[in-house]
């Protein structure tokens, strides 16, 4: 007697399964079948092979390792680690902590923002762009502060934004 | 048996109980909200601190998280511990929306309850409140997740008593969020059960959304007529109509819960095609005049086609009152047939049950719940019994096997429940000698019957989930006044004049009949077909009696009066200008009745009451208690 699907069902929840190889995913759980509490292992394994913790591969996780689907979703919500959205190639961060607040943090975020039409916390459609606000980078001294991978980039100014910008442009996808 | 002193009160407590319900058990109620007697403690809320003065621990406790020991002195109104709990409470309120006026657990809601308890009257803090983003979780249950208070009451009932895998908790502090990881209808066969186990109003029921508060309910002890498991529930009515159905608990038959078939089926008892005045070919009239043309055409049908001529039929949702009055309705119209209304399948099965079933070999839900083996025997539980396979996850919970035995005991039933199962072809088959408390369940829709001399012998406990929600007894009564079943009784082409009374009788075995009587609450095809109708009182509208599976007969008693809804009245007609005894559409009476009245204008002698012989212990059973065992009192060799 498993209750029949909600009748209304939003444009979202009709939307079609995401499509994804799974190879990766089952080798990542193959290497850590037999460790016990292997789900934060596979977890983390799957985030570095796809970027991100794709919809099927939870699904794939909870049937072989035999955990409820809620209770990963359980895990991947409290961990900040986690994320369960594609994410861009380059993830930019810029600081907004109290330094770079009064050096004019919300100014280059902004600039971000509008340069690349997305806001905090997400990602451009071509999946180049992550964006971040943070709350401290560690070089106070550098304010304000902006990072893009691993690449830091103190001092920043509007006019640096435009030139950032411009240059992660040229670099290639993969 | 540990003795301790609480607030000045020695209390010998169970062994291994909690201090928290050692304090229950004389009269002292802690607050508390991650505490539920059926799921035990999680230490989640920090409410229901005490403070204990001398023993074995000294200091602040919470109550629900230490076992009570012998020599404490336990103190729940200290000032520290006072203070503890107001500041705590103050701290899950936070957050709060304080929505009670437009929240539908207002008036029933344990927090508005515990906070007044714990001493927190004025807010504070003045600071914004975490808000979340609720989830559309089906057409049964409503989510309101600003009300929780994160005593993770929900989850564990879903996810470790229920076995369901589509509900949990996520986030982490000032995050953490219940709810299904995106919006769609809870799959967990018992999902209602939120709505009773929350503590506010994080899960209500949308059926009953908005309609009614606690002190405006109609409500009484009643038990549920969705299967034969007999759960005990009260129903809630308003304005003479069924609103909803909650969990009533009765520790012998379905503990706390209810499953959602039980509690969010249609309400047919609010349906506006029900017959609500008696009929006579189609035309309104009394239902004295009603009865004397049925007696009456049953007379002329009588002389026209001879004795044998007339049936009467009963069915397996008649409460046992009119069960036990049926035979004599049949005898005072000289009826040749008498039939329950079971089908030649389930009457072989239900006779084969309760000629094996005694006192010492039938098993109660509890018996699944503490068994070491289980083995369902041709059955989809779903169906049958849902409850029962709630018991059956807590025995496999506890390290019992599940066994599916017959090709109509599908897989899917215990996935439902997230439980694994071995599937086996013959009962034979499985094992039940070598375990100590073995149970096997056996289905009456597709069973064997000549399976009941194996289970007799293998010295399992057996429950037999009989159809409908007085199979058992009518089962019992079938044996004791030789009833018939249907197909046996109608399809010769004998009959020719029909009494159903509560029965569903499919139309085709009605079409060769010429004239049928329908004495029914619910508009059955008996009804459409019938020329003289007189309608009864449902469950809810009337005290009755339905024997369980287990053979425990149980009384349920009259929520409502029966009647039109108020919502369904005319408003032309509003207000009334003639004033009237009984609401509109209230001149009702149960079956029962109906039949001592048909049975005196048969001009036969009239039982004091539906029960007597050896039938009126049943008269003196409490509605709110555990009910009577009445089972073996058939089996052939006793």
């Amino acid at each position: 007697m498993s209750n029949a699907p909600a009748e209304n069902a939003t444009a979202e929840e009709n939307a079609p399964e995401e499509v994804i190889d799974l190879a990766a995913a089952n080798q990542v759980i193959d290497q850590y079948l037999t460790l016990p509490g292997n789900l934060m292992p596979v977890l983390q394994g799957i985030q570095e092979e796809y970027g991100y913790v794709p919809k099927p591969a939870i699904n794939l996780v909870a049937e072989r390792l035999n955990v409820y689907p809620s209770q990963i979703y359980g895990v991947l919500t409290f961990y900040a680690q986690f994320h369960l959205k594609p994410r861009g190639r380059f993830i930019i961060r810029v600081c907004v902590g109290t330094a770079c607040h009064v050096q004019g943090a919300p100014r280059i975020v902004d600039t971000f923002f509008e340069k690349l039409g997305i806001g905090h916390a997400e990602t451009t459609p071509d999946l180049r762009y992550t964006f971040e606000k943070v709350a401290c980078l560690g070089a106070c001294g550098m304010a304000p502060l902006a990072m893009v991978n691993d690449d830091t980039f103190g001092k920043m100014t509007v006019q640096k934004v435009d030139e950032i910008v411009a240059e992660y442009n040229q670099r290639p996808m993969k | 048996m540990p003795k301790l002193i609480i607030d000045d009160i020695a209390v010998e407590a169970a062994e291994g109980v909690s201090v928290l319900e050692a304090a229950k058990s004389v009269g002292i109620t802690i607050p508390h909200f991650c505490w539920h007697p059926a799921l035990g403690r999680a230490g989640a809320c920090r409410v229901c601190a005490v403070k204990l003065l001398d023993g074995p621990v000294k200091g602040i406790q919470m109550s629900c998280m230490l076992p009570a020991q012998e020599g404490m002195v336990v103190s729940t109104t200290d000032p520290e511990a006072v203070a503890l709990r107001r500041q705590v409470i103050e701290w899950l309120m936070i957050n709060h929306p304080h929505d009670c006026p437009v929240c539908d657990e207002g008036g029933e809601c344990q927090l508005q309850d515990f906070t007044i308890a714990c001493g927190h009257g004025t807010r504070r803090f003045v600071g914004p409140k975490r808000t979340h983003v609720n989830q559309e979780l089906g057409p049964y249950i409503s989510h309101e997740m600003n009300r929780c208070i994160q005593c993770y009451r929900c989850v564990r009932f879903y996810q470790e008593y229920a076995g369901g895998s589509d509900f949990g908790v996520m986030g982490s502090a000032g995050k953490v969020y219940y709810g299904r990881f995106e919006s769609g209808q809870l799959e967990s066969p018992f999902s209602g059960n939120l709505v009773d186990i929350c503590p506010t109003g994080v899960f209500t029921d949308k059926t009953a959304r908005f309609r009614a508060r606690y002190w405006d309910y109609d409500m009484a002890p009643s038990v549920c007529p969705g299967c034969s498991v007999g759960c005990n529930i009260t129903p809630v009515a308003r304005y003479r109509e069924l609103l909803k159905i909650v969990a009533r608990r009765n520790d012998m038959v379905n503990g706390w819960f209810i499953c959602d078939r039980g509690r969010f089926a249609p309400k047919g008892v609010n349906a506006p095609s029900r017959p609500r005045t008696s009929l006579v070919d189609g035309v309104k009239t009394g239902r004295e005049e009603a009865m004397d043309a049925l007696l009456r055409r049953l007379g002329e049908v009588a002389e026209l086609y001879g004795e044998g001529s007339i049936a009467v039929v009963g069915s397996t949702r008649l409460s046992q009152e009119g069960a036990t009055l049926l035979p004599l309705l049949a005898e005072s119209i000289s009826a040749g047939a008498l039939s329950y209304g079971l089908s030649a399948a389930e009457s072989r099965a239900s006779s084969g049950a309760i000629s094996m079933l005694t006192l010492e070999n039938g098993a109660s839900i509890a018996d699944v719940e503490n068994a070491d083996c289980i083995a369902i025997y041709e059955s989809d539980l779903r169906e049958e019994g849902p409850m029962l396979l709630l018991a059956v996850r807590q025995a496999w919970r506890r390290g019992a096997p599940v066994l599916l035995v017959g090709e109509n005991s599908p897989l899917e039933q215990v996935r439902g429940v997230g439980i694994e199962a071995v599937q086996l072809h013959y009962m034979e088959e499985a094992p039940l000698a070598i375990f100590e408390r073995p149970v096997v369940i056996a289905g009456m829709r597709h069973g064997d019957p000549r399976v009941m001399a194996v289970l007799d012998r293998s010295g399992a406990r057996v429950a037999c989930l009989f159809p409908g929600p007085n199979g058992h007894g009518a089962a019992l009564l079938c044996a004791e006044h030789g009833g018939i079943p249907l197909e046996e009784a109608l399809a010769k082409g004998k009959v020719k004049g029909l009494v159903a009374v509560e029965a569903d009788i499919p139309a085709e075995l009605l079409a060769g009949v010429p004239f049928v009587a329908s004495l029914d609450w619910r508009e059955t095809a008996a009804v459409q077909a019938a020329s003289v109708v007189i309608p009864t009182a449902a469950w809810v509208e009337c005290d009755g009696t339905y024997v369980n599976f287990e053979g425990r007969a149980q009384r349920f008693s009259r929520v409502m009066k029966p009647g039109l809804p108020i919502k369904e009245l005319d408003p032309a007609c509003h207000p009334p200008r003639i004033h009237q005894g009984d609401p509109p559409g209230g001149d009702i009476l149960p079956s029962w009745q109906v039949m001592i009245e048909m049975i005196r204008l048969a001009g036969e002698k009239v039982p004091d009451g539906p029960f007597s012989g050896s039938w009126a212990n049943l008269t003196s059973l409490d509605p709110e208690g555990e009910g009577e065992v009445i089972r073996g009192r058939c089996r052939r060799d006793s």
